[in-house]
């Protein structure tokens, strides 16, 4: 069983820390909310323990009007203002976006216990491929298309916004708005089977400027420790996992291109290091219990090291 | 209406009168709006028809309910008879029956026109 | 006012002595054999106890593995069988059947009754419960408990390599369960609507009665869309029908449909009768009457009502459009509005009375506070924009326990300690129960509210490890010594229960001083009231002068048991006027046998043991005709019989004026609303596609219409026998012969049109749905044939004759619903594919 989980480059992961427009409306909506329940438990216990002890007993009429300005007229009427004000405020965080028009979409794909992420132009077809993190330019919206490869899964970003399911056989869109660059931690959050507990990833928010440059730059990749690709090769991973611009061309696992720029490891189960990697190839099932991917423990370690190592520098 | 209802009803049915009309009317909201954005491609009308429509079905189920109101309140001898109704006779009965429908029928009214909200602040079938 | 009886000392020895040994509780082993609502009740209620303490161990067993980051105290494997567990056992083996177990050991004495009406059925469903909750509970020590989570979404729960054997055990043994819970409804609607003590109008009901009645209405339309949707379920994981299957045009949706269609209710169905049991203890310690029983009528049945439309607030996040949401954002604010009059009604009852704070109180006043931050925090998620944020997080968790835990266990055991002297004629210990309290109320509040925070932070429910630097392993091992501090209240509380208590120097049949009916019975005695009094107050021991003593002294209605039968008074709905002696159902090993032998179809299903499940199948058929056969419609020898007070009341009556109607119509609404789940899946798939056919061939238009005319005919048919019974028998039989004929015909030429049309039920989703909704109807087709092959082996046997005609009415009622869903069925499959494209 793993030891550490998770390295401390994972971003902030709060609904009550939020860092774009949606998860800082909800957050003043619950603290409106916190502030109206409080007074309104507190108003209801006090009279209750008043009902309890006081000493002279009050007429029939009297109480029949507690109940019907404390129990009706009073929660009608603030029951009304709050729902007119959050069925206002659903459109406003989450508003219509047309489909004929033309915006460059992140298809976002949950799999046991990984996300699959593409990112598309604006005719919907495939830029790239990546995993497990997401890039997003800050101020302005990021368009995401949710899908699901095996069971329901849930998107979630605390500090951005609030989650959407992944259902099998459709796509959930789902627009969220960071407004400062940062790394912000998101969550499977649908129960999924046996390691849903271990499905995390990571969103960067950058400069618009910088997003274009890695875009640009994303589309070649360029491995420079060409002893180590061979080894990756010749043990088969690339049967799964997919590096470009090398021979590793798998879909069944996650897309490793560039994987050394990433902050986490296993869906945000490990720390980016090159034993933990190791660890990873060599046992996968003692950390992720349930994966999908084989154990290679029966590589010669020399091997297994030299497969982290180039994993952890590839750019 | 007078000479068709009798003022006093020998039927538990009324009771739920005004909450079914909610019933109704939130079903057949629901399932308005359910098939309209399903099947929005193949339909040649907008998603504002459909809110008019539904605007215009609340009215109705609103209408409906005081309608139901009327006949308890009625009923109850246009608040007359006083709670608690708990004498042993018919007439106290008759009594409770009709406060109850009375104040279920003001509970439908304004669970009916909570369901109003999201008709005049919500203009698309978005997600 | 009429008279009451006069009896002397030796004539009272004479009909105690006869009453008890009708009503005797045999004794050994076949005591077991019992079906007194006394005995029935209380072992309902001490399993569903029993399963509650097992599923609050797997919840401290999670709570240990979550108490420090990184934990590795138990798998993830079994952490997930045991929350899953914990969930299913606490809704559906401790929540629910509780409150029967309280209604069915309560009701019968608040109502004035002897019994409820059908106290074989409580037995039978008691031991239906209790064979299923053994089956699912026990699945945990195999290694084979459902882990997919108590709400069994598909793809996962579908899926036979993570979910294999426990989803179809939590599939089979609640469907099992689920049966029983209807059963309950049947009986307890009935019991309220028409075992009433004379004179015990509708506004003189107790509160709990009238609760009961609103939940038991909201069973019979909150369970059948789960039994729906378990069959499709079940279909999908035996027969590969792939209701649920994206690649073959099945949608995981329709579950969380189904589901919740049922879930939402399910809360209220839980928290309304513990709600009821507060209604019962709040004027009794305020010592006076209920302020705003109408308004408690009121919340009861706008709470029944609106909990219907709140389900989609659990599928908040699956991606419906805005405005569906909306409509049940709405919905789901208005149901706040009841549920704040109830317990405006309970501070109003206090502010009017003089307020005695004993520990049922205590218990009541700690379930309120608990209860009213969960309700806040429900208006909370009940907005969609907030639950976004909020769903599948520990917020929720706190949430529902907040509503459960007080606006249900806690409620719960107050209930106990108030009604532990009503069961057993000794009181719990005032000083015990305190400490308890303290204890369960500090320990649920440390051990949840962290979770609001945990959650607000982003900590997900359902997982079973979490990494260290989010600021959760605080607030975790908080909750988690909460959770410990609370699980020891709850001993405190067992125990209080079984020590050993002296018996009470004095008899005192009522030591609170309460005001309803119940409070009269004896519980030494077996007979629950000694005679049935006449009701003129909604607290008769209040109001009513000598009523306890009049009671004992066989004053009032059946002082007497001279038939040698087990006898209850039927009365009227609205004013509870006398109309029926009732003879119910005494000792018999009937019901358990059929239980046993239902219990057994569902377990062998489980496995696939084709053969046990026949033979049971065989077993449980043979033993439900025997049943009835033997136990119901049962020619009297008299048609009046004497209650007392100068009275004589029929024994025989049929149609809508017999209970046996009722239960009859009242379990074909609760079948309908099944029923129409199956035609909701229909068209929700018509919705989900483009074209829901899938370009497969349908069943045509040809065979569903003979199919519709000719159920339509064997509907008629058996209008006609009952007719014709009422001038003789022959004209009768010869229906019946005709009925059973052409109903033959009708269900195969139901099953015609799929069949010829060469549908496939495992190609696609299309052809599976057009199978199950024709098989649905041929099998009740085939129910009702065996109905009127019944009908007449009791006509040729005399045992239904032109005067005594239960059998063919009831029948007949059957008929009605069976010709109903024909005709829906056989439309809209033969005509609704032409229509639509």
């Amino acid at each position: 069983m793993a030891t550490s989980l998770v390295s401390s480059c994972s971003g902030s992961h709060s609904t009550l820390d939020p860092a774009g427009p949606e998860a800082a409306k909800v957050a003043q909506l619950f603290y409106v909310m916190l502030a109206g329940g409080a007074v309104i438990w507190i108003g209801l216990v006090s009279v209750f323990i008043y009902a309890a002890r006081k000493k002279h007993q009050h007429t029939e009429e009297n109480a029949g009007r507690v109940i019907l300005w404390g129990g009706a007229i009073i929660p009608s009427v603030i029951l009304c203002a709050l729902l007119s004000y959050g069925m206002w405020l659903m459109p406003a965080i989450r508003p219509w976006v047309p489909d004929d028009q033309s915006v460059r979409r992140i298809e976002v794909t949950g799999e046991q216990f990984w996300w699959r992420v593409r990112y598309l132009d604006e005719a919907d077809g495939i830029m790239f491929e990546t995993a497990n993190e997401v890039r997003i330019p800050i101020g302005e919206p990021a368009h995401f298309s949710l899908k699901a490869a095996d069971v329901i899964h849930s998107f979630w970003v605390p500090s951005l916004g609030g989650k959407m399911d992944m259902i099998p056989g459709r796509t959930n869109p789902l627009t969220l708005t960071a407004d400062r660059e940062g790394t912000y931690r998101g969550v499977c959050a649908e129960f999924c089977g046996e390691s849903h507990a271990l499905m995390a990833f990571t969103v960067r928010a950058v400069s618009p400027a910088d997003h274009e440059a890695w875009l640009a730059e994303r589309s070649a990749s360029d491995p420079q420790d060409a002893e180590g690709l061979a080894v990756f090769l010749n043990n088969g991973c690339g049967a799964c996992h997919a590096i470009s611009g090398t021979a590793a061309n798998g879909r069944i696992g996650p897309d490793l291109t560039a994987f050394g720029e990433r902050g986490t490891l296993a869906a945000g189960t490990l720390p980016h290091t090159a034993e933990d990697i190791a660890r990873f190839v060599a046992h996968p099932g003692e950390i992720k219990p349930g994966v999908k991917m084989p154990h290679f423990g029966m590589l010669p370690e020399d091997d297994i090291k030299k497969i982290a190592a180039f994993l952890k520098e590839l750019r | 209406m007078k000479s068709f209802i009798p003022r006093e009803v020998e039927s538990l049915w009324t009771l739920f009168t005004a909450p079914t009309v909610w019933a109704i009317h939130f079903v057949g909201c629901y399932a308005a709006v359910a098939v309209y954005c399903a099947k929005a491609a193949t339909l040649d009308f907008s998603f504002g028809t459909v809110r008019l429509a539904l605007g215009g079905f609340t009215v109705v189920a609103l209408a409906v309910i005081v309608l139901s109101a009327w006949l308890a309140w009625r009923q109850w001898g246009f608040g007359a008879g006083d709670p608690p109704h708990d004498e042993p006779t018919r007439k106290a009965r008759t009594l409770f029956q009709g406060f109850a429908t009375l104040l279920l029928s003001g509970l439908s009214f304004v669970a009916v026109l909570y369901m109003a909200i999201p008709l005049i602040l919500i203009a698309e079938c978005q997600r | 006012m009429v008279e009451l009886g006069n009896f002397s000392p030796e004539e009272r020895a004479a009909q105690e002595e006869r009453l008890r040994k009708v009503w005797k509780t045999p004794g050994g082993w076949r005591y077991w054999t019992s079906v007194n609502n006394s005995e029935i009740g209380l072992w309902y209620g001490v399993t569903a106890f029993a399963f509650m303490l097992f599923a609050g161990a797997l919840g401290l067993l999670m709570r240990a593995q979550l108490a420090t980051p990184n934990n590795n105290l138990i798998s993830a494997e079994l952490y997930n069988q045991a929350f899953t567990l914990h969930g299913t056992v606490m809704m559906f083996l401790f929540a629910v059947p509780i409150f029967e177990a309280v209604a069915i050991f309560l009701l019968p004495s608040m109502l004035g009754a002897r019994e409820l009406p059908f106290p074989r059925l409580s037995a039978f469903g008691f031991w239906s419960f209790l064979l299923g909750g053994i089956f699912v509970c026990g699945s945990i020590f195999f290694n084979a408990a459902p882990n997919a989570g108590w709400f069994m979404y598909p793809p996962l729960a579908t899926d036979k390599e993570y979910a294999g054997i426990g989803a179809d055990i939590w599939l089979l043994g609640l469907s099992f369960i689920e049966v029983a819970s209807i059963a309950a409804a049947v009986e307890i609607i009935v019991g309220i609507m028409k075992c009433r003590a004379p004179g015990m109008r509708i506004n003189m009901m107790p509160m709990f009665a009238w609760y009961l009645l609103i939940v038991a209405g909201m069973i019979l339309f909150a369970f059948p869309p789960l039994i729906a949707g378990d069959i499709l379920f079940e279909m999908e994981r035996m027969f590969d029908w792939p209701f649920f299957d994206v690649s073959r045009g099945g949608d995981p949706l329709l579950w969380q449909h189904l589901f919740w269609i049922f879930g939402h209710p399910e809360v209220y169905i839980i928290f309304l009768p513990a709600i009821a049991l507060m209604a019962m203890i709040v004027p009794t310690f305020s010592q006076r009457p209920i302020v705003g029983y109408s308004w408690i009528v009121l919340a009861a049945v706008g709470t029944g009502f609106l909990s219907f439309g709140l389900w989609v607030h659990h599928m908040f996040t699956t991606g419906l459009p805005q405005i569906s949401l909306a409509f049940f954002s709405a919905a789901s604010e208005a149901v706040a509005i009841p549920t704040g009059v109830q317990i405006f009604v309970f501070i109003a009852t206090m502010l009017a009375g003089r307020v005695i704070f004993s520990v049922p109180m205590l218990f009541g006043a700690g379930g309120l506070a608990i209860f009213t931050i969960g309700g806040l925090t429900g208006v909370m998620v009940a907005l969609a924009p907030f639950d976004w944020q909020a769903h599948d997080t520990y917020f929720i968790v706190a949430h529902l326990h907040y509503v459960l835990i007080g606006g249900m266990f806690f409620p719960i055991v107050a209930g106990i300690y108030y009604y532990f002297p009503f069961v057993t004629g000794k009181k719990l210990s005032d000083a015990w129960g305190k400490v308890a309290f303290w204890l369960m109320f500090v320990g649920f509040n440390v051990g949840f509210f962290p979770m609001h925070f945990s959650g607000l932070r982003g900590m997900p429910r359902r997982i079973f490890t979490y990494p260290e630097e989010f600021g959760w392993d605080l607030f975790n091992l908080v909750s988690t010594i909460g959770a410990f501090i609370f699980a020891a209240g709850v001993l405190t509380f067992v125990i209080d229960i079984f020590r050993p208590k002296p018996k009470p120097e004095t008899r005192n049949l009522n030591p609170w001083n309460a005001g309803t009916l119940e409070w009269t019975n004896d519980p030494d005695e077996s007979w629950g009231m000694r005679s049935v009094p006449i009701i003129t107050s909604r607290y008769p021991l209040w109001e009513q002068e000598n009523l306890q003593a009049d009671i004992e002294a066989g004053r009032f209605y059946l002082p007497d048991a001279k038939s040698g039968k087990r006898e209850t008074l039927v009365t009227s709905v609205l004013d509870a006027e006398p109309i029926q002696c009732l003879r119910v159902g005494g000792v018999s090993y009937v019901p358990m046998i059929s239980a046993l032998a239902l219990g057994g179809v569902f377990i062998a299903l489980t496995f696939h043991w084709w053969i046990p499940t026949i033979i049971c199948a065989v077993i449980t058929f043979i033993a439900i005709i025997w049943w009835l056969w033997t136990g119901t419609a049962q020619i009297p020898e008299a048609e009046e019989v004497d209650v007392g007070l100068g009275q004589k009341l029929p024994v025989y009556v049929s149609g809508p004026a017999s209970v046996g109607w009722w239960a009859m119509f009242i379990t074909m609404v609760g079948d309908g609303t099944a029923f129409a789940s199956l035609i909701f899946g229909y068209f929700f798939y018509w919705t989900v596609h483009d074209d829901f056919t899938a370009g497969a061939v349908g069943p045509g238009a040809f065979w569903p219409m003979v199919a519709l005319v000719l159920f339509v005919i064997a509907w008629l048919l058996t209008i006609a026998a009952r007719q014709l019974n009422e001038k003789g028998p022959s004209g009768c039989r010869a229906a019946l012969v005709a009925g059973i004929l052409v109903s033959i015909a009708a269900c195969l030429a139901g099953l015609a049109g799929p069949y010829f049309h060469g549908m496939d039920p495992t190609s696609n989703v299309y052809p599976a749905t057009v199978w199950v909704i024709v098989i649905w109807t041929v099998v009740h087709g085939a129910v009702g044939i065996i109905m009127q092959v019944y009908c007449l082996a009791r006509s040729l046997a005399d045992r239904m004759t032109p005067e005594h005609d239960q059998d063919i009415c009831n029948v007949t009622l059957y008929w009605h619903f069976m010709a109903f869903t024909a005709v829906v069925t056989f439309a809209v499959l033969g005509l609704f594919p032409m229509v639509s494209r």
